[in-house]
């Protein structure tokens, strides 16, 4: 069997390359976890699928000047995540304005699996979208604090801090809701 | 406290809705903008070093200010040096609702699934207000035509003058139109033709919405005056001005914009300025965006050759203004699809009708557009070749 990350360096080889097979494998393997996490931080189906079809649609286009030697999903993850802190920052932005919405979507709020997955989904709405990431970052796509701060550009100590605070508040929210 | 695993897998437990079929639709345009990339050759190479500048410097004068800040995703997708991969027919609208679209050879509906039919040898077309049927005008012959019945005819008139300008009231009783430079009124079934002001300015005029028969036009020294049309009085009229090319009310009726060649002017109800802005000689064309006061209008750089896509409020002030998109040449149609979702843009250089989805950052493009509304061989300059005007129904915008 290939080691998943030689695997992954053999299609963005073969992508680079102008295989569009192996890209198909690559965005397979990328889409789910990209869709899911630009959905938990802007909390807006349409947007997610947005974001994380743009993500990919820029992973495209530079894919050229991609490194191989360095894992894809950071990369793509830093695009997703990036682009979705700037679209949830600018809705708070339109609702403290007063301004209208552009258009009116539909409100989908997916499938949470069971009862605990639904109170971290309602807890992580009412946190600031740079918390959100953050715990997203950690907890849907694995990655220590020292690699949050450098997807973000962020001092290691206010990923920590964002992470501790996000997650206080996300306890209140369950606590008040088990009682 | 919940642990660190319980966190973990609660998370990982959420879908985001329509997952499947959100990887279902993004992977045609993932692998078509991969068919479509251009493999770096040292030449171009050499150029990027340049252009990261370039797009840098633009970002970074986007981040320095707040409101800036807020619109760095929008600059950074409009300041690409990347064009959407434009399909090369329509072949669906990415809204519902049907396109009427006033072509060099003649007005062409367009379905949602993309079936396109000419309208027959018209030179102008204007929906009803449920699209039930369409006004027609050619030469000095005026008509209202059923698009369900492949353009039937039911009832056509003559005039003395040259036809133009034809609207259907938003009730759909009164149709207005100019008779040469005389403003007219006819009921929607032909009866009651009768002549409302015998010297306007050539703007078609426009029914303002949320009223009883009040149609505002301009008049030859560019004053803007609406009229209640069954009785013919004056509601309220402005001070002179650049005589408009277009007049477009907001769907509450609350607002309208008069845009002329040179300036753009922001009216309230009553006919008072609220503010008003200069323009360069070049394309222009503005929108409302559904239910709100705020519109989209296209603003052209001499300097550089652009036109931009620029998001203001009709209020009292106009705002920060928000830049949407951008792309080098001219833009000419805009319309708005009737779910609001989606601004279509004419973008008369490439031969293309952008789509731009008015809620992230999404462009579709489709190319061949003037050969596509009949242009066939074309021996003229594009802009002569490509659909004059597009509105997307219902209510039919811009």
């Amino acid at each position: 069997m290939v080691p998943p990350g030689r695997q992954e360096r053999a299609w963005i080889r073969g992508a680079q390359a102008g295989s569009a097979s192996d890209l198909e494998a690559l965005f397979r393997e990328h889409w789910p976890r990209a869709h899911r996490a630009a959905f938990l931080v802007v909390q807006d189906a349409a947007a997610a699928e947005d974001i994380a079809q743009e993500a990919f649609l820029a992973a495209v286009r530079n894919l050229d000047r991609f490194d191989r030697r360095r894992p894809f999903g950071p990369w793509l993850h830093r695009i997703v995540v990036n682009r979705a802190i700037d679209w949830a920052r600018r809705r708070v932005l339109r609702r403290e304005t007063g301004a209208v919405e552009l258009g009116e979507e539909e409100q989908d709020t997916g499938d949470f699996g069971n009862p605990f997955s639904e109170g971290i989904a309602a807890g992580l709405a009412t946190l600031p979208p740079e918390q959100r990431a953050v715990i997203v970052l950690r907890y849907l796509l694995e990655y220590a604090p020292g690699e949050i701060a450098e997807l973000l550009d962020l001092p290691r100590g206010t990923v920590n801090s964002r992470l501790r605070r996000g997650l206080d508040r996300l306890e209140t929210i369950l606590d008040r809701e088990s009682a | 406290m919940s642990s660190d695993r319980e966190i973990r897998s609660a998370l990982q437990r959420i879908q985001a809705p329509d997952e499947l079929e959100a990887q279902r639709r993004a992977w045609p345009l993932v692998h078509g903008a991969f068919e479509a990339r251009e493999p770096v050759t040292p030449g171009r190479r050499s150029l990027r070093p340049l252009l990261a500048a370039a797009v840098g410097i633009a970002i970074l004068a986007a981040a320095v200010t707040p409101p800036g800040r807020a619109l760095v995703g929008s600059v950074h997708d409009a300041f690409t040096d990347e064009k959407p991969k434009a399909k090369a027919a329509l072949t669906s609208l990415p809204a519902p609702g049907p396109l009427l679209v006033n072509s060099r050879q003649g007005p062409w509906l367009v379905q949602t699934d993309g079936a396109r039919r000419a309208l027959g040898p018209w030179w102008e077309a204007s929906w009803s207000p449920q699209a039930k049927y369409i006004v027609v005008t050619r030469g000095h012959e005026l008509a209202a035509i059923d698009p369900a019945a492949k353009g039937a005819v039911r009832w056509a008139r003559s005039r003395s003058h040259a036809v133009r300008g034809a609207r259907w009231s938003p009730d759909g009783f009164r149709i207005s139109y100019l008779d040469g430079r005389e403003l007219r009124v006819v009921a929607g079934d032909n009866t009651g033709d009768g002549s409302l002001r015998r010297l306007v300015g050539a703007t078609p005029p426009a029914w303002r919405p949320e009223a009883e028969h009040e149609l505002a036009f301009s008049t030859v020294d560019g004053r803007i005056e609406l009229v209640g049309t069954d009785s013919a009085k004056t509601v309220w009229r402005t001070g002179p001005g650049e005589v408009p090319t277009s007049l477009v009310w907001s769907e509450d009726g609350k607002r309208l914009l008069v845009l002329a060649e040179r300036s753009l002017r922001v009216l309230d109800s009553n006919g008072r300025k609220l503010w008003n802005l200069g323009l360069p000689i070049g394309p222009s064309g503005v929108a409302f965006v559904r239910h709100s006061h705020r519109f989209v209008a296209i603003r052209y750089s001499t300097r550089t050759g652009r036109s931009d896509l620029v998001l203001y409020q009709a209020e009292s002030v106009p705002g920060e203004a928000r830049f949407l998109y951008s792309a080098p040449g001219d833009f000419g149609t805009l319309a708005v699809s009737p779910n609001g979702r989606w601004l279509l843009v004419g973008w008369i250089n490439a031969d293309q009708w952008l789509f731009l989805r008015l809620t992230a950052a999404k462009v579709r493009a489709v190319s061949n557009i003037a050969e596509q509304f009949g242009a066939g061989e074309r021996v003229g300059p594009l802009s002569e070749a490509f659909p004059a005007s597009v509105s997307w129904c219902c209510p039919a915008s811009p």
